[in-house]
Formats: C-alpha cells, sequence, structure tokens
C-alpha cells in the first residue's frame, strides 16, 4: 500500500471520528471531485487541484494539475516534494493536510482536516454583541473617560498649572507674565474691557490668590492715582446702612465665600465684552444715597436715587460778593436751590433782553456793525460769549472782545487813531480826561480874526475875543465836569457798572466776579448741547437785570434727561452721566468715554467747531 | 414608544399584576414632567426679564448663579438616570416617571442653562459647558424620536424572526449553497466561496446606518452566475439552478438582516454621544465651577 488517506471530521460534541482509506496506487489526486482519492468539499479547491506521486525511494511529489497553487510547509507553490518520514503540512483551501510515514507499512498518510469553518457566518459568533455597534464605533465607557480625561487635562490641569507657574510674579514689582497661550485663559468668561486690553494675557495681574476674589489692592496697583475715596469708609459704611431681606441674603452668602463689601469690583465689573468698560449702573449709587439722611443724619447732602424720579433741585453756587483782582475763584458763594429763586450780583449791570431785542436801538447797531464784526438782523448769544477750548463751558465775558463793538470807550482821535479810556483803571481815566483838556484848546469861533464873517462893529469883535479867552482859560477845569459825566448816569462806566461817590471826584467802580462754573457736584458739558438753542434753557431773552441767575431748574434738564431705567425719555441718564464717584474735578467716566469715541471718530471737525 | 408599561394592578386580589394600557414615558402621569418642567421654563423666563442685572444678564450675578446651581444640580441628577434604570421598580418613582422626568427636565435646562449664560458665549470653558450640554440635549431629542418611531419598523422587519434565527438561517442557507455548489467549475465556485467568506455584519457604521452594501458578494455572485449562465442551454438538472435559488433566497435574507442593523444601529448611536458627551459635560462643569471660584 502506498497510501493511506485519513479524514478527520468533528462530532458535534467536538470529539474526532476518524476514516482511514488505503490506496496502491502511486500517483493520487486531491481535488473537489468525488472521484479524487482525497476529496476535499471545498469551494476553494478546483475539481481536480494537484496529484501526488511516490517515487521508489518513498519521497512524494505533488504537482499543481490546473495551475491553481497551494501552500507547501505555509509557502504558496504550484509544485514541491516532502519526505514523508520528515513529514510535512499541505493547504488546499479551507483544509490542510498532514502528510506523515506510517512506521509498520512504510505507506504515506495523508491526514485531512477541515480547518475552516465552511463560511463567515458559519463561524462562532458573540450573539449579545453582532447585532450592536460595538467595534463600529468607539465605546461608550472608552470615550467616555477619554473625552473626561481630555477636557480636565485642558480646562482644569493646563490653567492650573499656569496659574502656580507664575504664581510668584504677582508679588514681584513691575512683572508682566510673558505673551503667549497660557490655559487660564481658556477660563475668561468674556473680553477684557478696552483699557485692560494689555491685561487680557495677564489673569494673574488681578486674580492673584486662588479662590480668593479680586482685592482692590490689585486694582491700585495702577490706580492709586486717580481712584480717590469717594467718602471716608466708614461714613460710606453708615450711608450704605445694614442690608435688609434678600440683600442680607446676599451678603450673608457673598460673606461665606469670602468676597469683600465696598470692593472696587462691586461697582466695576469686567469681563463684560470688548469696548469701553460699563459705566457703574445707578443703583449702585442709588444703594446708598436713596435715603441717606436717614442713615447719615449729619449729611448735607439730599437723597437721590434716579434724575427722573427723585433727585434735589439744583443747588448751583452763587457768589455772595464780587471780589476785586483775579481771585474770583475764591470768592465767597454759597448753594442755594434754584427753587429758591437766588439772585446774584456780579457787579455789572447788563439787560440780556434789550441785547437781544428784533429790533430796536441794540439791534440797529448790530446791523450797521454786521459787516466788521459778523453779527446777524439781531443780536445773539455767540455774539458776546466765547465757549473756551474744551467746549464745556464758556470763556468769561472780556470788555474789549465782547463789548467794545459797540460800546467804545473812545474819546479822542488823532490822525487816524482813536484814543480809549483804559478799561478797568478808573485812576488812569481820570488822568488821561484831565491831560486830554490841558493839552487841547476849544473849538476856535470862525468869527474870530475873520473879517468876512464878523458882525459890524468893534462890540461884537471884542466880546467873541473875550469869549474866547475865557474858554481857553477855563479849559482845564472842563476835565472834572467831564470825569463827572463819565461816571455818573448816562457815563460809559455807570452803563455798566455799579459806581459809588465818596464826595468830589472819588468815584469807586464795583468790584465784577464772573461765574464760570455754578455746578460743581455735578458735570455740565455744553458741547454735547450745541443742538439746542441757548435760549431754550438760558431765559435771556426775558432776562432785564444782570442779577438774573439764568440757571435752567432741573424740569428743564428733565425734558430729555429720565432716570437709568427711564428708556422712553430722550436720554435716559444715570448718575455717571454727570456724577463722579472718585471726584477728580474732572468730567465723569461716561462723558469722559463719550469725548473719547468723538475724538477718535471726527478729530479735525470737533476741533474746528470748538474754536 | 417607550416600552416600559404602565403598571396599574388589577383590583383582582391574587395572581399576576396585569397592566390594562401602554402609556408611554412621554404621556407618563397625563404629562405631569412636562408641565412642571414648562411651569419651571417659564418661570425662569419671566424672572430673566423682570430682574434687572448690571449691566446685562450674565452667569456672575446672583441670578446667574442661582440659575447655574439648579442647572448644575439637575444636570447630576439627570445622569444618575443611568444608574436608576438598572433597577426598575414600579409607581410614582417607576423607572417610567425617572425617564419622563429625565426626557422634560433634560429639555428645560435648554432653556436654564442658556439663560444661564446670559447670551456671553465665548471660547472658554464656560461656554465650552454649556455646549456640550446642548449636545447631549440635542442627541437626547433624536433618542426620542428614534424611540418613539422606529420599533415599529423594526418589528414589521423582523417579522417575529429572533436575532438567532436571522443568523441560523444564513448558516444554513451557506451550508447548503457550499454543498449545491460542489460541481461548479472553478470560476463559479470562487464566487459562491466568496458570498460564503463574506462577513454579513461587516461594513462601517455609515453602511449599517446607510444600509448600503455596494461590494455584497452574494448579489454579485448571482448577478456573475445568471450572466455566465444566460446563453447555455438548459439541461434539466443543472447545478446552477439550485445556487441560484439559494443566492436569491441568501440575498433575501441578508436584506431582513440588514435592515435590522439599520434600525438598530439607528436606535443605539445617539446613545455613543449622548453618555461620552454626558461625561465630558460632567469634566467641563466641574472644570467651570472650579474657574469660577479660582479666578473671582
Amino acid at each position: 500500500m502506498s497510501f493511506i488517506v485519513r479524514q478527520i471530521a468533528y462530532k458535534a460534541d467536538g470529539s474526532e471520528i476518524i476514516r482511514d482509506a488505503g490506496s496502491g496506487e502511486t500517483i493520487i489526486t486531491i481535488g473537489r471531485n468525488s472521484d479524487n482519492a482525497v476529496h476535499l468539499p471545498d469551494l476553494a479547491v478546483n475539481p481536480a487541484h494537484a496529484q501526488v506521486e511516490q517515487s521508489a525511494d518513498g519521497l512524494l511529489s505533488i504537482t499543481a494539475i490546473s495551475g491553481q497553487p497551494f501552500y507547501l510547509d505555509g509557502k504558496s507553490v504550484t509544485s514541491g516534494e516532502i519526505d514523508p518520514a520528515r513529514g510535512g503540512e499541505l493547504v488546499f483551501g479551507g483544509h490542510n493536510i498532514i502528510v506523515s510515514r506510517d512506521s509498520d507499512s512504510g505507506a504515506a498518510i495523508l491526514t485531512v482536516r477541515r480547518e475552516s469553518a465552511v463560511s463567515d457566518s458559519e463561524e462562532e459568533r458573540d450573539l449579545g454583541s453582532i447585532y450592536t455597534l460595538k467595534g463600529k464605533v468607539p465605546g461608550k465607557r472608552g470615550s467616555a473617560w477619554g473625552f473626561v480625561a481630555l477636557v480636565l487635562i485642558a480646562c482644569l490641569a493646563w490653567p492650573i498649572y499656569s496659574w502656580a507657574t507664575y504664581k510668584d510674579l504677582a508679588y514681584a514689582e513691575k512683572a508682566k507674565r510673558p505673551d503667549g497661550p497660557h490655559g487660564d485663559g481658556f477660563w475668561s468668561s468674556g473680553s477684557m474691557s478696552l483699557a485692560h486690553q494689555s491685561l487680557k494675557d495677564d489673569c494673574q495681574a488681578c486674580h492673584v490668590e486662588a479662590f480668593v476674589s479680586v482685592r482692590d489692592n490689585s486694582c491700585m496697583t495702577c490706580h492709586d492715582d486717580s481712584a480717590h475715596d469717594h467718602a471716608a469708609k466708614p461714613r460710606l459704611a453708615t450711608a450704605r446702612g445694614e442690608p435688609e431681606g434678600f440683600a442680607a441674603f446676599q451678603r450673608a452668602v457673598a460673606n461665606a465665600f469670602n468676597k469683600p463689601e465696598g470692593a472696587c469690583v462691586d461697582c466695576h465689573t469686567e469681563h463684560e465684552g470688548e469696548g469701553a468698560m460699563q459705566p457703574v449702573a445707578q443703583q449702585w449709587c442709588a444703594d446708598c444715597h436713596d435715603g441717606m439722611d436717614t442713615r447719615l443724619t449729619d449729611t448735607k447732602i439730599l437723597n437721590a436715587s434716579d434724575f427722573g424720579k427723585q433727585h434735589p433741585q439744583f443747588r448751583p453756587a452763587i457768589l455772595q460778593q464780587a471780589v476785586a483782582g483775579d481771585d474770583e475763584a475764591d470768592a465767597p458763594r454759597r448753594r442755594i436751590s434754584l427753587d429758591d429763586k437766588p439772585i446774584e450780583n456780579n457787579g455789572l449791570k447788563f439787560p440780556h433782553d434789550l441785547h437781544l431785542k428784533k429790533g430796536g436801538g441794540v439791534a440797529q447797531m448790530g446791523r450797521r456793525l454786521s459787516a466788521r464784526y459778523g453779527f446777524g438782523e439781531a443780536l445773539a448769544c455767540k455774539d458776546c460769549h466765547t465757549e473756551d477750548p474744551s467746549g464745556v463751558r464758556f470763556e468769561p465775558v472780556d470788555m474789549q472782545e465782547n463789548c467794545a463793538m459797540c460800546h467804545s470807550l473812545s474819546f479822542d482821535k488823532i490822525g487816524g487813531t482813536f484814543r480809549q479810556l483804559p478799561h478797568g483803571k478808573p485812576e488812569l481815566v481820570k488822568a488821561d480826561l484831565r491831560a486830554y483838556f490841558r493839552s487841547t484848546s476849544p473849538n476856535r469861533p470862525i468869527n474870530l480874526g475873520s473879517l468876512p464873517r464878523q458882525r459890524p462893529g468893534d462890540v461884537p469883535r471884542t466880546r467873541t475875543a473875550a469869549d474866547y479867552a475865557r474858554a481857553v482859560r477855563f479849559r482845564p477845569s472842563r476835565a472834572d465836569q467831564a470825569i463827572r459825566a463819565v461816571f455818573s448816569d448816562g457815563g460809559a462806566c455807570y452803563d455798566c457798572h455799579s459806581v459809588t461817590n465818596n464826595g468830589g471826584l472819588d468815584y469807586v467802580i464795583a468790584p465784577v466776579t464772573q461765574t464760570d462754573r455754578y455746578m460743581h457736584k455735578g458735570w455740565f458739558d455744553h458741547a454735547p448741547h450745541e443742538e439746542e438753542k441757548c435760549t431754550t434753557c438760558h431765559k435771556a431773552e426775558d432776562s432785564g437785570k444782570a442779577t438774573d441767575l439764568l440757571l435752567p431748574g432741573i424740569a428743564t434738564c428733565r425734558e430729555c434727561h429720565g432716570g437709568e431705567k427711564e428708556t422712553a425719555s430722550d436720554v435716559p441718564s444715570s448718575c455717571a452721566m454727570c456724577h463722579e464717584y472718585h471726584a477728580d474735578g474732572g468730567a465723569p467716566w461716561l462723558i469722559r468715554q463719550e469725548q473719547k469715541k468723538k475724538k477718535s471718530k471726527k478729530p479735525k471737525v470737533v476741533a474746528q467747531n470748538r474754536r | 414608544m417607550a416600552s416600559v408599561a404602565s403598571p396599574e394592578p388589577r383590583k383582582k386580589a391574587g395572581g399576576r399584576q396585569r397592566t390594562r394600557n401602554h402609556e408611554g414615558f412621554l404621556r407618563h402621569s397625563n404629562f405631569r414632567w412636562l408641565k412642571i418642567a414648562l411651569i419651571l421654563c417659564i418661570a425662569c423666563l419671566v424672572s430673566y426679564f423682570l430682574i434687572d442685572v448690571e449691566p446685562r444678564h450674565n452667569g456672575g450675578s446672583w441670578y446667574g448663579y442661582t440659575l447655574g446651581t439648579i442647572g448644575a444640580l439637575l444636570i447630576l441628577w439627570l445622569t444618575m438616570l443611568g444608574m436608576r434604570k438598572r433597577a426598575m421598580t414600579p409607581g410614582g418613582w417607576s423607572l417610567k416617571a425617572w425617564t419622563s422626568a429625565h426626557v422634560y427636565l433634560g429639555l428645560s435646562l435648554i432653556v436654564i442653562g442658556t439663560l444661564h449664560t446670559g447670551f456671553q458665549l465665548g471660547w472658554n470653558v464656560h461656554t465650552l459647558a454649556w455646549a456640550l450640554m446642548m449636545i447631549v440635549i440635542i442627541s437626547g431629542i433624536y433618542g426620542i424620536y428614534a424611540y418613539a418611531t422606529l420599533p415599529q419598523g423594526l418589528s414589521a422587519n423582523r417579522d417575529e424572526m429572533t436575532e438567532t434565527q436571522m443568523i441560523d438561517s444564513l448558516r444554513s442557507l451557506d451550508r447548503q449553497l457550499h454543498d449545491a455548489a460542489q460541481p461548479l467549475v472553478p470560476e463559479q465556485a470562487a464566487l459562491v466561496q466568496s458570498s460564503l467568506e463574506q462577513d454579513p455584519f461587516a461594513g462601517h457604521l455609515l453602511q449599517r446606518i446607510g444600509n448600503r452594501y455596494p461590494g455584497c458578494s452574494t448579489r454579485n455572485a448571482q448577478a456573475e452566475l445568471r450572466r455566465s449562465r444566460a446563453y447555455q442551454p438548459r439541461l434539466g438538472d443543472d447545478p446552477l439552478d439550485k445556487v441560484d435559488s439559494l443566492l436569491a433566497k441568501k440575498e433575501a435574507t441578508l436584506g431582513r438582516l440588514r435592515k435590522h442593523l439599520q434600525i438598530k444601529s439607528m436606535l443605539q448611536i445617539w446613545l455613543f454621544i449622548h453618555v461620552p458627551m454626558t461625561f465630558a459635560l460632567l469634566a467641563a462643569l466641574s472644570a467651570h465651577i472650579v474657574s469660577v471660584f479660582f479666578y473671582w
């Protein structure tokens, strides 16, 4: 016997069934057809795939019949040899054939086994998972932990690492974190305001200690010059009073979380988006100033909570007494409510109504001089009042600049030059007048020494000569008369100034003090109001006396300005529009922002308007 | 719709408790949790517009902290459904009641969470938490839609076959194909073999969900065999006839299996987003809360 073909099949329980078939031939074939000696029911095997020939010395040579290769000891070949004594393995499709030698008979044994299942679905399956998405998408558990790790590293570990790395810098003087991506930038809840843009990568400039809210000393690092105290801390606390109800609860929560009361950041909130820092809301002011007199009983400040609803009448600082010289700012003033209809004597006489009248002498004079001074049909406010360079207020009225166009002090003409009485210097006025009368002669009568115009006879000639001689002689004493005239009713000085006579020619002009700012606790800027007519607020057309205070009351302002919440009003106005908490004397925060905006938008136009 | 039945016991004492009607988790207790969630949302919306926060609404005001605390506690409670669902109990706090509350309170988080942001969104950890929350909620909305609409199709397609029966029928067809194809010439046998060798559960996610298998070997084998014998004379006992009919049966069975896989994957896919994103949300929420107090 040359070959033993040993077919091995498996029972359901996994045990083997072995079937041997002997063959005396020296050549046998391997294939799918049942007439092959080695029958492999395998669709991957050709009907007649290969033949095995045994030579005399027992060696097996295997050759593919159809040219289809097979595997010999793991290599794909179309022919090869196996020594059954040494053994070998052939693979055809899903079957493998182990070649060995029967020690008794010396025949070659071909042990045939089906290694792989008939089909893919035949293979063992985990029924619990094949119908699910397992293996198709990342598992829930795995990706959950993956995301958790990713988020915690990127959003928690890295930011804390950034903070810890530069923690010591926070205490170093003038130290700044280097630019570059820092993990804690990912914690920012919104863009920083324009003013703080330079700090946007330096979270630790303000957030110094972990779990400690931003403290005032962080702010004061840069703002120690401008952040003046609003009032002494104990007075602030008294004015604020003990919180009640919900506010008390909020305070308790804030205390529990170690958030101090009255910190800069209470009012100045950051991370509210790019752009100017938001002005402080009215509520922060009203917290203390609403009903403040009940808590801070000695205060002189009246209660206020909302410009539209609860705000005292304006109390401008009224001049009590005009002072001489340049110390106008130091002149005594007193705050009086406009409701008390205060008057102010600044030392001048000036009827606004007369000057602003559409007809009459003043208007007529203005029209005559319009070519020279640009007056209109009648005089207007701007003809005498000039804005200061900032546009906020007006320059004091200046006699030479603003009055002398009409109220000329000329008294003599030499050649083309007019001589003027020196304004503001009464003694010089007297001296000039005296000098004038001393150095000039009276007009020479035309009949003096002129034959054709003389009346006949000596008497008229003598009389004329005598009259003239007397006039010449008494000429200097005419100066006293002129001095008296200029300081008295109808005279150039008396028209505008209060003049007192201490006997003889001792005339004293009352000092004049002009007030350029009445509201020192609030801020009023004329520039944003330039679209309004002056007379909308200042009732100058009806004012016959200089003592009339032409300031508008709160009712006039309220025609346009309402409280912060009065969105129906033309200009909802928070406290910050006129008042400044830190009181450095300048414009309030909100107005400064507006000015900055205007400047950056149209610098040239604004400059021209102000001039 | 939800398959958890409302457990209304019959009055009859003794015996198994039976349920009379199917009331899904969406309709549970006459929409009790829908009403509660709506009241919650309306309360939040009204207070948002009534309460004045200066200079504008944000998560850092007292109102913002309040909404944030409510939202965070809700998220934690909603996450607990994952634990709760493993213990089914009847009654007012039944799993169905929990699921109903989970759905409606989860939806109300859209309002609570978004109002908490004060609509101040940016590229930061705070908005990340909000975005993850929205992803979780949106995937959940899809989940409700899938649970409400897909099971009918699954049942109709299955035709009372179990999943085990489906694969057994495939195996049986494969064995028959293997036997029937034995007499075929090598080229034809190779076509049948490729059909046998192809894994019916192969194909990536998009193929499953789209039910598109352009490289189906069974369909290819059938087409090629039909083409090759189109001009051959019919000789009565042709083994190809049997192979062809078996391939046709296999394709029909595969079609049903693939439809089944498609519907099942559509029923399951949202959880592969919903669950991992929930955990990502919990991590982002923790980072959000820590960061607020770390730098505040």
